[in-house]
């Protein structure tokens, strides 16, 4: 070994060196906007989700962004879609996907599963029947599911069990509902010491809620296939509306006005309130947090159990570049994967919209130490697709505003739905008329 | 005064304390709620006795639950630089307004008083749009920018400067002295109660702002405190941790509180001799 | 040269030759520095504000490439909406029902506190808390308070009463509500002007009140009330302003239910550019409401001249 080798091999270590990346490759920067609730846990997974996917792609920097609320994060990205800059990829409310379609605003999904050799026809199969309404427009792909809820019956089993019910047979039907809520209900007096039952009363919940009840009392609730269309003032959504009105006025085992969330799981903790309906998503904190056995059950039905699906899909924008579309759809195939799809689910709460991904044997003793989320899956059997329509959420506003109403005492059921279909078709007006232009009435 | 305090006066003092502890119960219950440990379930949650033994473990949550160092420092660069740009605009403006003479003056001065009611947040919309088009979006400077002009600052300059006597500016104009120099050696030292109380008003104003700055920021890195804490108290669906609740808003309301009560006579006799009355 | 030329020849008869020069320098001045401020104003208030003007005459929905002009047809739609008139409804409401409490108590405060004993600045203290804190801190703790049942008004009122009443939730208490947030968080300030005002009174004219033998009722009602005009009416403008502008505890704490009752119109205008995707007529409403502000701040400032608020 003389000089002259050892310089060679150095000079051959530095040129490796070199070319291993030493200096910086040419990256694509995307933004994706994300609405999930910050408490550090679920930052924390997003941020470490992020993470991986842009140490694994070093081609590709995924710049997320926690945007607020589903209606704060959707505002924000139609302003950036506005001025020209919006993100590649955003995480939205399940039932926004119309109004952005009409809106012009996202991709069909359809042709980028073309361009990279998935069959758009057989892709949804994966995902659990109830999601797919919610995830298309105008029979295209434009939104991918990546994480879904339910309404969930709670129940305090120890208060059952006081009251001489059987737990581990919660009620199953409204006759059933009601008989066990009334023995629930505890008084002190006039002073009512613990509900038979509570619900959210608030923007969003109670729309979901109420559809909850007109559809397991047998309607529709809107038309899935045509945006501009919903069934307020029908049979089925008076007599839930009707229903709702009777746990609080006749029955007296729901308490009158509008009940926030954060109260109807402080008075499940409490003990105050013996039965909740809450989202499938709250699972983590009431298991976490309950004090006293619980048990956890289907929404009561009618005419039959049904219970529609909430969530966010992932979407991608138009007015993309090339690099950034091709990134985007990286971004999100990684996101929607099954792996993914169920590690996001063990520490939300919220179902995996992927089949596949409780074949996963993480899935499976997930859902072997926790019987209560075997529960929750199950009823997505019977699972709906959640209202969306053009203007969703003043629509689905025009419904609540009256129900909120009934809860008060304030108006009669019947004259609510009526009222709330009048609005809504009042707001959705804009757009029967585009339909009735182009012809496809 | 030392004499001895009347029936009367004891009396008022008696109703005053009466008030302050009334106005401060959602204060103690702050207090007493942080330190209590493990409230889900507790039928006494809104009990004012406090729980034994106290406990921090809120504390901790909250502070895991956001980065509020992080927080902090970007409400201090806004409230700071918020502040330093003011000074500015409002001391040039204020003397035009009282020192000199110019057509439209009266009406141009009314133009920009509208801005004390017209608020960044009336107009949201539109500026939210501006912002991005300057490409200030999500970022600091994007939640500044708004309120670099203050009308209610110039307004203040230029009252103030009214009631300072010329004698001192034409002195140092008679000695070479240029605007700035008028400015910054004379006439903004003697306006100093008057500075102080609109830094105030400032500061306090922008350290508590919050729709502006939601509409404007989505990094969770560029977040301030009224942000910061809206996350931490968001929650999932339906959560209500009241003491995580309780302690993320000790921890922002904090500084300001103890700021205040360190300073309190500076800031009211600031107010007092700031002419604003 | 320099100082002695001044003396000897002031400004006003200096050479002919510099007189054009100068002028144009005097000219150039206020312009000078009044453009920061100026370029500010005209980026975020100005534009704005005629932004919102041209908006508010073209209508676009939801899936429309392009706005139609439709001249005054936003502002008839919107004056047929209930939903604004309620909004406008409740905002006269909470506004009436924040300035006067607000203001009447900012008084009594700043009367009872007027002499800066130790005591009395610990008082202030307390009564400026709320002031301090950031609103949606302040509507954190009071979600707490307004919990039925539970939480620390229903809890403590039930001891004496058998009532529980959902302050948020019921379309009747909603609004006072929030009224009662609002001024639990503003008294304390507008205490601070009214003690700025009481402590700069002229002693003079007290004593003379006393020595003529006005009881104390009678000094406060002919002599201190007629003084503190001025301060009564800045603090009753910025009072309103704050009224019709602030709505960060209407979106923390009701979301503008239950069933409308808390929608004020910042709220209101809030909701129809970006829920019901109506900008047009949410262009439409904030002229509206940028009327109302404007008559408001006019007034004001013009009683406040009248009456000699600042020195001219």
């Amino acid at each position: 070994m003389g000089f002259r080798s050892n310089l060679r091999a150095t000079g051959v270590a530095l040129s490796l060196l070199l070319a291993s990346g030493g200096f910086a490759v040419a990256k694509t920067t995307i933004d994706f906007y994300f609405p999930v609730p910050v408490q550090g846990a679920l930052s924390r997974e997003m941020s470490r989700l992020v993470k991986t996917f842009n140490d694994s792609h070093p081609d590709i920097e995924v710049v997320a962004a926690y945007t607020g609320s589903y209606d704060d994060t959707r505002l924000k990205a139609q302003a950036a879609f506005d001025s020209g800059k919006p993100p590649a990829v955003a995480l939205v409310s399940a039932n926004n996907v119309p109004d952005f379609v009409i809106g012009g605003e996202i991709e069909p999904i359809d042709a980028l599963l073309s361009a990279h050799g998935q069959d758009p026809k057989t892709f949804l199969d994966d995902f659990w029947p109830a999601l797919h309404a919610n995830a298309k427009a105008d029979g295209k792909l434009y939104a991918i599911p990546y994480q879904n809820s339910t309404p969930l019956l709670y129940i305090n089993a120890q208060a059952f069990k006081d009251a001489g019910l059987d737990p581990d047979h919660p009620p199953a039907t409204w006759a059933e509902f009601v008989a066990a809520a009334q023995k629930l209900t505890k008084r002190d007096g006039d002073k009512v010491v613990r509900y038979g039952f509570e619900m959210p009363g608030i923007y969003d919940y109670l729309g979901w809620l109420t559809q909850t009840f007109a559809m397991s009392n047998g309607g529709q609730f809107f038309n899935p296939y045509n945006p501009g269309e919903v069934y307020y003032d029908q049979p089925s959504t008076r007599g839930a509306v009707q229903f709702i009105r009777d746990l609080v006025f006749k029955y007296k085992v729901m308490p009158e006005g509008v009940v926030d969330p954060s109260q109807v799981s402080t008075d499940f903790f409490a003990g105050r309130a013996a039965m909740v309906m809450l989202s499938t998503g709250s699972l983590t904190f009431i298991r976490n947090g309950a004090k006293f056995p619980y048990q956890v059950a289907f929404i009561p039905r009618n005419q039959r159990n049904a219970a529609p699906i909430g969530g966010g899909s992932m979407v991608i924008f138009k007015k993309l570049t090339p690099e950034q579309r091709e990134a985007a759809w990286t971004f999100v195939s990684y996101m929607t994967s099954s792996a993914t799809l169920g590690d996001w689910s063990r520490v939300t709460g919220y179902f995996a919209p992927r089949k596949s991904s409780y074949d996963l044997p993480e899935m499976k003793a997930f859902i072997d130490q926790h019987p209560d989320a075997l529960i929750a899956l199950k009823q997505l059997e019977y699972g709906q697709p959640w209202l969306a329509t053009y203007n969703v959420v003043a629509v689905r506003k025009a419904i609540e505003d009256e129900v909120q109403a009934v809860l008060s005492g304030k108006k009669q059921p019947a004259e609510a739905v009526r009222d709330a279909q009048k609005n809504a078709d009042e707001i959705m007006k804009p757009y029967q008329e585009k339909l009735v232009q182009l012809g496809s009435l | 005064m030392r004499a001895r305090i009347s029936p009367a006066t004891a009396v008022l003092g008696a109703i005053a304390a009466g008030i302050a502890l009334l106005w401060s119960t959602p204060f103690l219950w702050m207090l007493v709620a942080s330190f209590r440990a493990d409230a889900y379930g507790a039928l006494d949650l809104a009990s004012l006795v406090p729980g034994w033994p106290p406990s921090l473990e809120n504390f901790r949550a909250a502070w895991e639950g956001g980065d509020f160092p992080l927080y902090y420092t970007n409400t201090l660069i806004v409230v700071a630089g918020t502040l330093g740009v003011q000074l500015i605009t409002i001391s040039l403006a204020g003397y035009a307004f009282a020192r000199l003479e110019f057509p439209g003056r009266e009406t141009l001065f009314y133009l920009f008083l509208l801005q004390l009611m017209i608020v960044p947040p009336v107009l949201i919309v539109p500026n939210l749009k501006m912002v991005i088009s300057l490409g200030i979006n999500d970022s600091l400077l994007g939640v500044m920018a708004p309120y670099f002009a203050s009308a209610f600052g110039t307004f203040l300059m230029r009252q103030t400067f009214k009631s300072l006597p010329r004698d001192f500016e034409d002195a140092a104009v008679i000695d070479g002295a240029s605007l700035i120099q008028v400015l910054r050696y004379v006439l903004l030292p003697l306006a100093r109660p008057a500075l102080a109380a609109f830094a105030i008003v400032s500061v306090v104003a922008h350290w508590n702002e919050f729709l502006w700055p939601l509409i404007v920021i989505n990094s969770p890195t560029r977040r301030t405190l009224t942000l910061g804490l809206a996350s931490v108290v968001g929650g999932a669906e339906g959560a209500a941790d009241w003491g995580l609740i309780a302690s993320a808003t000790l921890i922002v309301s904090a500084p300001l509180l103890v700021a205040f009560v360190l300073f309190e006579r500076r800031i009211v006799n600031s107010f007092v001799f700031s002419g604003i009355k | 040269m320099g100082v002695t030329a001044d003396i000897i020849a002031p400004r006003a008869s200096r050479a002919p030759a510099a007189h054009a020069g100068e002028r144009r320098l005097r000219f150039l001045k206020p312009w000078a520095l009044l453009a920061p401020a100026l370029i500010c104003l005209g980026l975020f208030t100005y534009w704005p504000v005629a932004s919102v003007l041209v908006d508010s005459l073209f209508a676009r929905r939801l899936g429309d490439k392009t706005a139609a002009f439709v001249g005054l047809g936003n502002y008839i739609r919107l004056l047929a909406d209930a939903k604004f008139a309620a909004a406008a409804l409740n905002n006269l409401l909470y506004a009436m029902g924040s300035v006067i409490p607000s203001i009447v108590l900012a008084l009594i405060f700043a009367l009872l506190l007027k002499q800066s004993s130790a005591f009395n600045r610990a008082i202030r203290a307390m009564l400026f808390f709320p002031t301090m804190v950031p609103l949606i801190a302040a509507a954190a703790l009071w979600t707490f308070l307004f919990l039925p049942t539970l939480g620390l008004i229903d809890y403590y009122l039930g001891r004496l009463l058998p009532i529980s009443i959902n302050w948020l939730g019921d379309p009747d208490s909603a609004l006072w509500a929030i009224t009662l947030v609002t001024v639990w968080k503003n008294a304390g300030y507008y205490m601070l002007f009214y003690l700025a005002a009481l402590q700069s009174m002229p002693e003079e004219l007290i004593e003379a009140a006393i020595l003529d033998g006005a009881g104390p009722w009678q000094r406060f009602r002919h002599v201190i009330l007629p003084l503190l005009g001025p301060t009564t009416v800045f603090v009753g403008v910025i009072a309103f302003a704050q009224a019709i502008t602030t709505v960060d505890h209407v979106i923390v704490m009701t979301h503008g239910g239950p069933n409308d009752a808390t929608t004020l119109l910042l709220y209101y205008i809030f909701q129809t550019a970006t829920e019901v995707h109506d900008p047009g007529k949410a262009a439409a409403a904030t002229v509206i409401t940028l009327v109302v502000l404007s008559a408001v701040s006019t007034f004001g400032i013009r009683s406040l001249d009248r009456r000699g608020l600042y020195a001219s």
